[in-house]
């Protein structure tokens, strides 16, 4: 009976294992269904759907999308949240501009301002959420208010127009190699970026840990709060970054900018399959999330149904997804679980 | 406590901003800015009470609004559709509540998602355009003063509520399984209470709470259409941190819930007096909540260090 048993146990464990990472594989390869289930779907409701000039409309729109949910993704994987996406972008997409159009020869310096004030936004979230022990929710959503109060203030109700913004920046986005426009690649490359250093760098893996289980990771010697605090600043900074990617793809930058985006992002993020209890997903599950909405929006469009269903179906796609992660995760705790009675066992 | 001092502080300062604040028909005035977050409040407290959160509150308003200016264009009497709208927002509310607890989701993914849901829902029930002839009836709860044109009804409506939610949270064998669940949601379920019914309960009050601010919105701006009270949530939720609620569950009261109300109603009053532009009422709001937030976490660390300064002191055998 024993000798059975441990003939048979590892085998379970193997398969028991093999399915949990089956059911990860699957999560991901599902968001890649439901975007081909969705493209087909409105390719035979519209001729004008499946086209190149479609297809690459689609990809602009949900380029600075992804980083953003990117950035929302990597909070999310330390048990955490941030409503302050769309400030954080709005407040650095009008001070570079203005910083821009006070002075017309600026260079490549306008990314690195973009860069630093986006990582400062960030920190005093992470500040905030690490070191003031403030739930995020309510932190984030503090200064949601705060930066787009002082984006606000500093504005004066002015708006920066694309007449006085450098002509590189606005060329720049209009940019296209090989046909396929510069702003899809380099979001495209620094998602990937992103998800390397994610996957392949400790710092990467400890933000995994902190999401996966907090206890184990203290017991372990990491110090969480870092941890967080890096993970708001790597927000903040992709926030940045994505803030003046859109400032100089709209060209006129108005204090409203990007505001209701911290929806978008977390829609992106969770129908890509990170969960919003920490520890599990991907970055490119976050990316093809925003492809997803991008897609869902431009075939509403070519509808014609009006833009509020848009609001109903991202929302009820959000508690969808949420429900199908639950779901995934009570099974591969269940089959997890299995596995350690098995070793038990022999 | 605290708060009270604040908020007397705060009606002190305002009179010294505005010469037009200290007049008894202007603070009647002022206290229907907040009569309608107030009443998202009441019913969020409850939700965080349970160590739960619910941000679509504001969404399902603005269901509860068009509801009614569809009704009122079908001429039917308020007081039958109060009970319809009630019903339906405590459906939302219940469905939020299922998800949570039915199905063990987390509660902030789920809201947010509603948020969104319930926001469309509203579009679509009422169209794009606003709808303004709402029958006199409707207006009535929202609009209209007794007691020599001074009390607002709808403040009598919120004290009521507050009362009634205030009375269940603290003296009703519901309101203490609330605490229990939010201290400790394990413990409570081992001691036999029940966790789900009670999460779907509290959700689906916060939905009906939302309807009887709906009646109170159209009174007060006499319009109705799916983006009403588009970023309310903030205030809300400043409210019910900053009057002591634990966002962990399982901590806080009604009364100091009310008095936040009170508090950020008079600033905000304060300062619109004072003409003090809105984005700038934002940044204090967000600024006021921060510091509510950091407080308690600041005294915490700030006695760490203390005793870590101080000789400890050995216990008593």
């Amino acid at each position: 009976m024993s000798l059975l048993a441990e003939k048979n146990t590892p085998t379970v464990a193997v398969q028991r294992r093999g399915f949990s990472e089956f059911a990860l594989r699957l999560r991901v390869s599902g968001v890649l269904a439901f975007l081909f289930l969705v493209g087909l779907i409105f390719s035979l409701l519209t001729p004008q759907f499946f086209t190149v000039q479609n297809a690459t409309a689609i990809a602009s729109n949900a380029a600075i999308l992804s980083i953003v949910a990117a950035a929302q993704a990597i909070v999310l994987l330390t048990r955490n949240v941030d409503v302050s996406v769309g400030s954080m972008m709005g407040f650095t997409a009008y001070l570079t501009a203005d910083y821009a159009s006070r002075h017309p020869n600026v260079g490549a310096e306008l990314v690195l301002l973009a860069l630093v004030i986006g990582l400062g936004l960030g920190m005093i979230n992470g500040l905030l959420v690490a070191y003031g022990r403030v739930s995020s929710l309510i932190a984030t959503l503090a200064t949601m208010s705060l930066y787009r109060g002082f984006t606000y203030m500093y504005a004066h109700g002015q708006e920066v127009t694309s007449n006085k913004l450098p002509k590189w920046m606005l060329h720049s986005v209009d940019l296209r190699v090989w046909g396929i426009p510069a702003l899809v690649i380099v979001c495209i490359f620094v998602v990937v970026l992103v998800a390397i250093f994610l996957r392949h760098y400790p710092i990467g893996r400890r933000i995994y840990a902190v999401g996966s289980n907090p206890l184990a990771t203290v017991f372990y010697g990491l110090r969480i709060q870092r941890v967080v605090l890096l993970a708001y600043g790597l927000s903040g900074l992709l926030c940045g970054f994505a803030g003046l990617l859109y400032a100089a793809r709209v060209g006129t930058v108005t204090v409203i900018l990007a505001s209701g985006w911290e929806m978008s992002s977390l829609a992106a993020a969770v129908i890509g399959g990170v969960s919003v209890t920490g520890g599990s997903g991907t970055v490119i599950g976050a990316a093809l999330g925003a492809l997803v909405l991008a897609t869902i929006d431009n075939g509403l469009v070519l509808l014609g149904i009006p833009e509020f269903w848009r609001m109903f179906i991202q929302g009820s796609s959000i508690v969808a997804a949420a429900a199908v992660d639950v779901f995934i995760g009570a099974r591969i705790r269940k089959s997890l679980q299995g596995q350690r009675f098995g070793r038990r066992a022999a | 406590m605290m708060l009270a001092i604040l908020t007397v502080a705060a009606g002190a300062w305002s009179a010294q901003l505005s010469p037009y604040y200290l007049n008894l028909d202007q603070i009647a005035d002022s206290t229907r800015q907040f009569i309608f977050p107030g009443l998202l409040a009441l019913g969020l407290m409850v939700v965080v009470v349970l160590g739960e959160i619910d941000i679509s509150l504001a969404s399902t308003l603005a269901v509860g609004t068009v509801l009614f200016s569809k009704f009122s264009e079908c001429h039917v009497q308020v007081w039958i559709a109060l009970p319809i709208v009630i019903g339906i927002c405590g459906l939302l509310g219940a469905l939020n509540g299922l998800l949570v607890a039915g199905l063990r989701l987390p509660s902030l993914a789920v809201t947010l998602g509603t948020m969104g849901a319930y926001r469309g829902l509203a579009f679509i029930i009422g169209s794009e355009r606003g709808y303004t002839d709402f029958d006199d009836s409707y207006l009535w709860v929202g609009s209209e003063r007794v007691l020599g044109d001074i009390l607002p009804i709808s403040f009598i409506l919120f004290a009521i509520a507050s009362l009634a939610v205030g009375f269940v949270m603290h003296y009703t064998v519901f309101g203490r399984r609330c605490f229990a669940v939010g201290r400790n949601n394990d413990a409570a379920w081992f001691s036999g209470i029940k966790v789900r019914t009670i999460k779907i309960r509290a959700y689906t009050l916060a939905g009906a709470l939302a309807a009887f601010a709906a009646l109170v919105w159209v009174g007060q701006y006499g319009s109705a259409r799916g983006d009403n009270a588009d970023g309310a949530i903030l205030f809300v939720v400043t409210a019910v941190v900053l009057g002591g609620v634990d966002i962990n569950g399982g901590k806080g009261t009604v009364l100091g819930v009310v008095l936040a109300l009170f508090l950020l109603g008079t600033i905000r009053n304060g300062m619109g007096l004072a003409n003090i532009a809105g984005p700038i009422q934002t940044v204090v709001l967000g600024g006021l909540l921060t510091v509510g937030v950091l407080l308690p976490a600041l005294s915490a660390s700030t006695s760490h260090f203390l005793h870590l300064l101080l000789p400890r002191r050995s216990t008593p055998k």
